[in-house]
This record gives C-alpha cells, structure tokens and sequence, in this order.
C-alpha cells in the first residue's frame, strides 16, 4: 500500500500549504468588523500608514474594477466590506506589511467610524414584520427546475433562497392516514476548525497570476479569479497544496482572490494566513431549524412527508443555496418509501457569521430531525424503531421518487448490522437507553465531470494527475490501488502528483465524496487507456511471436516472448526513454427526467446505534457503546474506509454532546476563541467504539465502490438522541445534547407536560 | 528601538545549537523559521490543540506558548529527533502507520511526540491514563480512537523490546 505522503506526515517533514513562502513575500493582516451591522462612515489608515514596515493597505475602494462579489449561485459577499457591514468579524481592510507581526500591529491602528444599524442575531429576528433587511432586495427571481422542483431568489425579505420539491400528491396520502404527527427540531451550529487554517499567497504579474493555497477546488477558485480580474482562466494558475483538514471550510473560493489583489497593489508576493479565531469568523456549518408533518398509516406504514428545512445562512450566500437544495431535496425525506412528499427548504439570512459547506451539506440537520421524528413516531405507536424503519426503507433498486437514482444499498442490512452489535434484541442496562438512525444523502455530485491522466514512465512507475485535493481523505492511497490494479504494477510506484492548475487535468472540485468512486473512474479509465496503448504498443513491437498481447503483472507476453515494461520502452523509443500517456473522464450527465437536473451519483447512507446513560442529577449524558456503520460500495483501502468512518462518526457525536457556536444577543461569536469553543478530545470517545464498513457493491466506482467522506457523520446525533430520548423519557428536539437541556426537559416531563 | 536579543544555547533533537533571539520570540517561530523543523505544526496559537507539541527535557509542552528563551540549557526533543539516525521509524511513528492513526496529519507529530513521552514514563499505561494524557492534544480529522489503538500497539511493542 502507498503510503509515501503519511511516511512524510509521521516524519513532520509532509508539506503543507501553512508551510509555503516565496522569497521577498509580504504578510497580510485583516481589520474585521466589530460590529453586527453597520455603516461604515469613514476609514482612517493615517495611524496603520505610519508604520515604515507597511507596504500596502486595502479598503472596499480597492475594489473598483473588479467584479468583487463571492458566493455559489448567489453572489453577494465582497472581497471587503463595500460600505456595510452585515456581520460581527466581517473583513473591511486589509493591511499588508513586511512582516506578520508588523501587518498585525498596523491594523489595529485602522480607525473607523461606523453608523450602527439594528442587528438580525436570529431566524426569528429576521421574519419578524418589522425587521431590517439585510440587502436592498431585488425582485425575486423564480427558477423552474427538473420535475416537482422549483426555487426562488429572495422571495420574501431576508430569505436569501426558497426551494420546493413535490412528488406524489401529499394531500391525497394525508388524507388517508391513520395518523398524522408533526414536529420540529432545532439544530445548532459547529464550527469546522481544521487545525490548518486557511492560507494563501499570491503573486501578480508575470505572465500568469499565480496562487498557492489549501483550498480544495482549483479549477473553480481560477474561474472565480478571472471572473474577477478580468483575466483569461489560462493567464491564473492556481497550487492546490496539501491542506491540513478541511471539513468544508477550504471548499469554494474564499480569501484567494483578496490575497491575489493585495499582491497587485503591493507589488509583490503577499501570503494570507488566518488564525483559529479568524477562522471561526470565516465560515460555519448552517444552524437549522427543522419542521416535519408526517403521515403514517393506522398500522405502520409511512405514507408522506411534508417538511420545511430552515437554513440559517448568516450574512452571505456563501454555498447557502446548494446546501439548502441538496438538504432538502435528498436528505429532508431520509431512506424511506413514501406515497409522497413535499420539501421545502429555505436559507435565512441574518447578521452573523456565513454559513457553507460543511461534511454532509444539509444532510447532518435534515437527518438529525428526520431520524429523531422517525423515532419518536415508533415509540408513540408502541412500534420497536428498528422494525418499524425496516418495514419502511427503501429497498434495493427501489427508486425514491422517478428520476432519481434507485438505491444502491442495502439499508435494511445496515440498519440489522448495528442493531446487532448494540445487542437490539435484549433490553438495555438498567439505567441507560438505546438508539438507532439511518442517515441519508447523496453523494457523486451533480451534472459532474471529472478528468485524471495516468502517465506510465519506462521504469514501470506511475503518475496519476488528478484534481481532487488533498484534505487527508487518503485519495493518493485510493489513486495508487486503482491504477497499480489495471497496471499490474505495484501500489508503491504510483505517486499523486501535486495539483497545478497549468498541469492537472480539470475536475470540478472536491466535493460530495466524489473522489473514491467518480475520479477513481476516471483515474481507472486513464490507467485502462494506458493499458491499451501499452499493448498495442507490444504487439507493434514484438513481431517475433503471434497473437494475443497479455500484461500481467507488469509483464507484457505475447505468445513464448516476455518483457518488462522497461524493455518493451527500449525496444520502442530508444534507451532515452518516453512514457505513455492516457486520459479517462467519468461523467455524471445532465437528465431533464431528474428533479435536480440530473440524478445522484450514488446514496450514502449511514447506520448510528448508541447506548448511553444520564446522570439524574447533574443531566449528564455518557454515551457509552456507539456503533457506526457506512456502505463503502466497495472498499478501494479497508484502513481508510475505518478512518473517514470513524472521523465521521466523532464529528456527529461532537455534534450532539459538545460543540457548538454561541450568540450573543447582537449575533456576535460569544464562543469564538479555541478556548471558548469546546472540541471533543481522547476524553469524550465513547468507551466502546465500533464501525463497521458494509460493501454492498452497488457503487458506480471500481467494483461497486462509493466515496465515504460524509457518511458516517449523518446517523450519529440522531441515534445519541434517540437513546437519550429512551433513557429519560424526554422528546429531545435541540442539539446539542447539553445537561441543561436533559434537566429543563425532565423537569418538563415531570410537570405532566410530554417533553 | 532596537529589540532586546539573548544568546541560548541549547539541545535540538540531540545536536547542541546556539543561536541569538528577541527575548519575545516564540519558540514554535524559533524552531520552525530558523531550525526548519516544519513537523512541530502551528495550529491555535493558544496552547490547546497540541499540534506545536515539543518534548522538553522529555516533557511534553507546546512550542506556541513557550518563549524561545525558555529552551536556553533544554534538552528540546522534535518529531525531526524521533525516527532513528538511519531514517528508521521509531515504534511509535510505526504503530500509528499500522493503525492508520493519521488523516490529515496536522497533529500526527504532536500525537506521537506525547505518546513517546507517555511511554517513557510509563511503559504499560491502563486504557484512562492513555485517554487522559492523549486528550492534551486534538484531532480534528476525529482520528482518536485509531491514535488510541496505535499507542496501545505501540506500548505492546515497546514492552516486548521490538
């Protein structure tokens, strides 16, 4: 198994993009807002200009000409603030000095005067009839999408997005239901923290302008950086350098295109660096408040859904509307067989922190809720939630709804696979509760196409060019399984090369879990074109036998003739050497029958079981078994499938137990340090951990495989709130899982009330 | 004004340096821009993810709180000064390649840094004691219960003088 890059890691030698610099490079510091919401009336640089070390400073002026605006399908966020601030921590200028610590020192001599406007801290704040509208509103804007779904720009003020999907006729399914509950769950917020923070530096000038950084989609920060500067994409060459985690918070363009105008303005290198505390001023994960009406029949079965999926998406549209479309559409109706449904999503803005990508992108609020109520309804109806989710999962090649992907696990299995391990069938220890959920999304991405280039050099090593970066998901051992299989070649002579948007084939990103099953596709089809040409290349060049030209393992034959690659290269261009290239692309395509424009790549559900115990008196809650289980469609590196399974897994548990970003009343970070945030340690494992990595094999990847990146994490706050639920009888709607929040819904109980 | 400086001598990963720094100098900066020992990674600045993790005279610390003047007559230990004169992996860096302790692989020097000194210490550490001291540093890649198993392995190993 390759495992050049973790040699490195474990050596403290691997390079990331934290460690990168050019010589005569300058350091940016950034002045944010203090404030929530505000003018800004007037920017002194007098005091930070003063500085003899500071060599350029930017304020939203600086952004004349350009095409300033960032976000997904929205744009709507300024490189720096443009007049108003929309949020606590909000970049308004930047300083770029000699050194970091002088930048550091001359922005905290910027003064600016502001003109306070009235914060929007909540959802809450910013329906209410009276509020502030964060943006001068445009008309709305009504988007027909694929079958039953529909969305709406700003269709009412401070809702940044709508969508809508329909199938079936949920009034019919209503009406004959046997019971009808509905519910609503509140989800808070996690800041992504990777322990490398974001980090850019940029060079203007030259023949292209020219970034290194650890954001982790190249191709799509280089479309951003022409659409901004008005430059031809081919003139920007972007180094997507090995990041230090990501979790979201590296995905789709941030500081990049700043970095790269300071370094116009300072007329040198310039590297943007952010702090831990900066990054938690960057972006979050989307707080959600979560509504489900679902009708069941009077023996059990489920028959529709309506639910509405409430996004908070702080100040900026950032990914907002993907993540609200992509929630709601193929994660707000979970794993379930219904007669129909009805989701709708929404994206709030208010004046705080913006919320984006983070691992499972709509899916861990969607499923938070529609698990718990899933559970909820079972227990009510006196149904075991085991067998009352069996009798209602989709089914293998079951389609959801027409013209999705029809399911390509088998979910009953998974959900019997940590309902065993936790020991389902015998009630639980005294004192401590169980839980179960089924987590679901779609993985593969949409309407994608991904490229990879194998090149095979005359010592029988191999290159791979691919696009997906590297976060630690582990794609370079994925790479090297794959083409050392179709090459017959070892797994320790094939090497990921480094990302250069000049050099590496395009791919539109990493995202969705894609790399295992999409771009392993197209790194199998580029290893497979290398495999031909090698064999034609043989039977070009060994004429003196006849018939068939095998390779095996790494060995060309041709009747009694063998040769090493190397030989077979000397026979046909010369000792100088050469390499044989191939190309391979894998496509996701448009489908005008698919709801979203085209069909997910593949499902990625995952199984949670948990046992827990809550202290009566303190509210405590100690999970204390959880079992996790992911369908790996087949697993390309057994290890890694455990380690994106288990990394998962703790983030869903932190989730429910321990992280979570606070609010002041103004919206401003109250948590909002590396001290003040609490992340789980070694301490807040559970004491029996298990995962289980299922390979159903129905993946559209090498041999069935599927991507795993965000699997794991959908299931598990939900099973730790289902057994929470079962150990103290309390309806538990809120993350995270707080002893506050045990007691207040005790003492609930105890009042008579039903939690 | 000119900037205070002190002449520190001390032991970097075996090999005696000395070298003059502003008495305000971190030592994580130290080690990192002068020393290139790139392993011993910045993370929160703030003492509390352990990524700048550095042994001390065999006691684990983190280089982001610590002055560089702070190592003057120290015996400063890196993740540079764990593998073998050879190149060889130490049992530690070995046990977590095994167990595929690592994703991203920012805390993996600081991991195995407090394993080391842990084992030192305490050759066959009860599973708390292993959770315990473990916690002093954070994997955000949620790798904890693998950097668990690989520092049982690791002590399994060490005890047998493998």
């Amino acid at each position: 198994m390759s495992a050049a890059n973790d040699l490195e890691r474990l050596r403290g030698s691997f390079a990331y993009a934290i460690d990168f610099a050019l010589p005569g490079m300058l350091h940016a510091a950034l002045v944010r807002s203090p404030h929530p919401h505000a003018e800004i009336v007037a920017i002194d640089l007098s005091q930070a200009l003063s500085d003899s070390s500071v060599v350029a400073v930017a304020t939203g002026a600086d952004l004349a000409g350009l095409d300033p605006l960032q976000g997904v399908v929205v744009r709507d966020q300024p490189l720096l603030a443009l007049g108003k601030v929309r949020y606590a921590g909000e970049p308004v200028v930047a300083v770029v000095a000699r050194d970091a610590a002088s930048a550091a020192r001359a922005a905290a001599r910027v003064a600016v005067r502001w003109r306070l406007l009235p914060p929007v801290p909540t959802m809450a704040a910013a329906l209410a009839a009276d509020a502030p509208a964060l943006f001068d509103r445009e008309a709305p804007e009504h988007f027909p999408k694929g079958p039953g779904a529909e969305a709406w720009r700003e269709p009412a003020r401070n809702i940044l997005w709508r969508f809508r999907f329909r199938s079936g006729n949920p009034d019919h399914a209503f009406a004959r239901a046997g019971h009808v509950f509905t519910d609503t769950y509140r989800f808070s917020r996690m800041s992504h923290l990777p322990i490398e923070p974001l980090c850019a530096v940029a060079r203007w000038g030259g023949a292209a302008a020219e970034v290194w950084c650890n954001n982790q989609d190249p191709f799509l920060l280089r479309a951003d950086l022409a659409r901004i500067f008005a430059l031809p994409e081919a003139a920007i060459r972007v180094h997507a350098l090995p990041a230090g985690g990501g979790f979201g918070a590296k995905s789709y363009p941030k500081h990049e295109a700043l970095c790269l105008l300071l370094s116009r303005l300072a007329r040198a290198p310039v590297r943007l660096a952010l702090s831990w505390d900066e990054m938690m001023l960057t972006l979050s994960q989307h707080a959600a408040e979560v509504t489900l009406t679902t009708a069941v029949s009077a023996d059990g079965v489920l028959l529709a859904r309506r639910g509405l999926l409430r996004l908070d998406g702080g100040a900026y549209a950032d990914a907002s509307v993907v993540v609200c479309e992509k929630g709601t559409y193929r994660s707000l109706p979970g794993p379930y067989r219904w007669h129909a449904v009805e989701s709708l999503g929404e994206v709030v803005r208010t004046t705080t922190v913006p919320a984006g990508s983070f691992r499972g992108f709509g899916g861990p609020q969607a499923c938070f809720a529609g698990e718990r109520q899933i559970d909820a309804i079972a227990r009510r109806l006196g149904f075991d939630p085991v067998a009352f989710r069996k009798r209602n999962l989709l089914r293998p090649g079951e389609a959801p709804w027409a013209g999705e992907t029809p399911m390509d696990s088998d979910l009953e299995d998974g959900l019997d696979a940590v309902a065993e391990r936790i020991g389902w069938k015998a009630p639980p220890p005294a004192g401590k509760g169980r839980g179960v959920a089924v987590g679901m999304k779609d993985g593969g991405g949409f309407s994608r196409r991904s490229l990879a280039v194998v090149k095979l050099a005359r010592d029988g090593s191999a290159l791979v060019l691919s696009g997906i970066a590297d976060l630690g998901q582990g794609h370079e051992r994925v790479a090297a399984t794959i083409v050392a299989e179709v090459l017959g070649i070892d797994q320790s002579c094939v090497r990921l090369a480094p990302i250069d948007t000049d050099r590496t084939p395009h791919d539109q990103g990493t995202h969705a879990s894609v790399g295992a099953a999409m771009v392993g596709l197209a790194i199998r089809r580029a290893a497979e074109t290398v495999r031909e040409r090698l064999l034609a290349l043989a039977a070009d060049v060994v004429d003196e036998a006849s018939g068939p030209v095998m390779l095996e393992a790494g060995t060309i034959r041709r009747g009694n003739v063998t040769l090493s690659i190397p030989a077979l290269f000397d026979r046909a261009f010369s000792p100088q050497g050469s390499e044989l290239i191939g190309e391979g692309e894998a496509r996701n395509p448009f489908d005008a029958s698919a709801p979203l424009g085209s069909r997910c790549g593949f499902w990625m559900p995952s199984f949670a079981a948990a046992e827990v115990s809550v202290d009566p008196e303190t509210g405590r809650l100690a999970v204390e078994r959880l079992v996790v289980a992911t369908d790996a469609g087949h697993a390309l590196d057994h290890a890694g499938c455990r380690a994106q399974t288990e990394g998962g897994a703790v983030q869903g548990l932190a989730q429910a137990l321990v992280e979570a970003l606070a609010f002041d009343e103004d919206g401003r970070l109250a948590n909002g340090t590396p001290l003040g945030y609490r992340m789980p340690s070694m301490l807040d494992l559970p004491p029996v951990f298990e995962t289980i990595t299922l390979e159903h094999g129905m993946g559209p990847g090498p041999h069935g495989a599927k991507g795993l990146g965000e699997h794991a994490v959908l299931a598990v706050a939900a099973a730790i709130a289902n057994a929470a639920a079962d150990a103290c009888g309390v309806e538990i709607d809120a993350l995270p899982l707080s002893p506050e929040a045990i007691l207040f819904g005790r003492a609930r109980v105890d009042e008579g009330g039903t939690g | 004004m000119l900037e205070p400086t002190e002449r520190i001598t001390f032991d970097l990963d075996g090999r005696p340096v000395t070298t003059t720094v502003p008495t305000r100098r971190l030592l994580i900066d130290l080690l990192r821009d002068e020393f290139g020992c790139s392993g011993v990674r910045a993370g929160c600045d703030a003492g509390l993810c352990g990524a700048c993790t550095v042994l001390v005279d065999g006691v684990p610390g983190t280089a982001c709180l610590m002055l560089a003047v702070e190592a003057d007559g120290r015996r400063i230990t890196t993740i540079h000064g764990l593998a073998g004169p050879d190149g060889a992996l130490h049992p530690i860096q070995h046990a977590f390649l095994e167990e595929r302790a690592l994703q991203c692989g920012s805390c993996t020097p600081g991991m195995v840094l407090l394993a080391a000194a842990l084992l030192a210490e305490c050759p066959d550490p009860d599973e708390a004691t292993i959770r315990s001291w473990m916690s002093a540093a954070l994997c955000r890649c949620g790798g904890g219960e693998a950097i668990l198993r690989a520092v049982r392995r690791a002590a399994e190993r060490m005890r047998a003088g493998q």
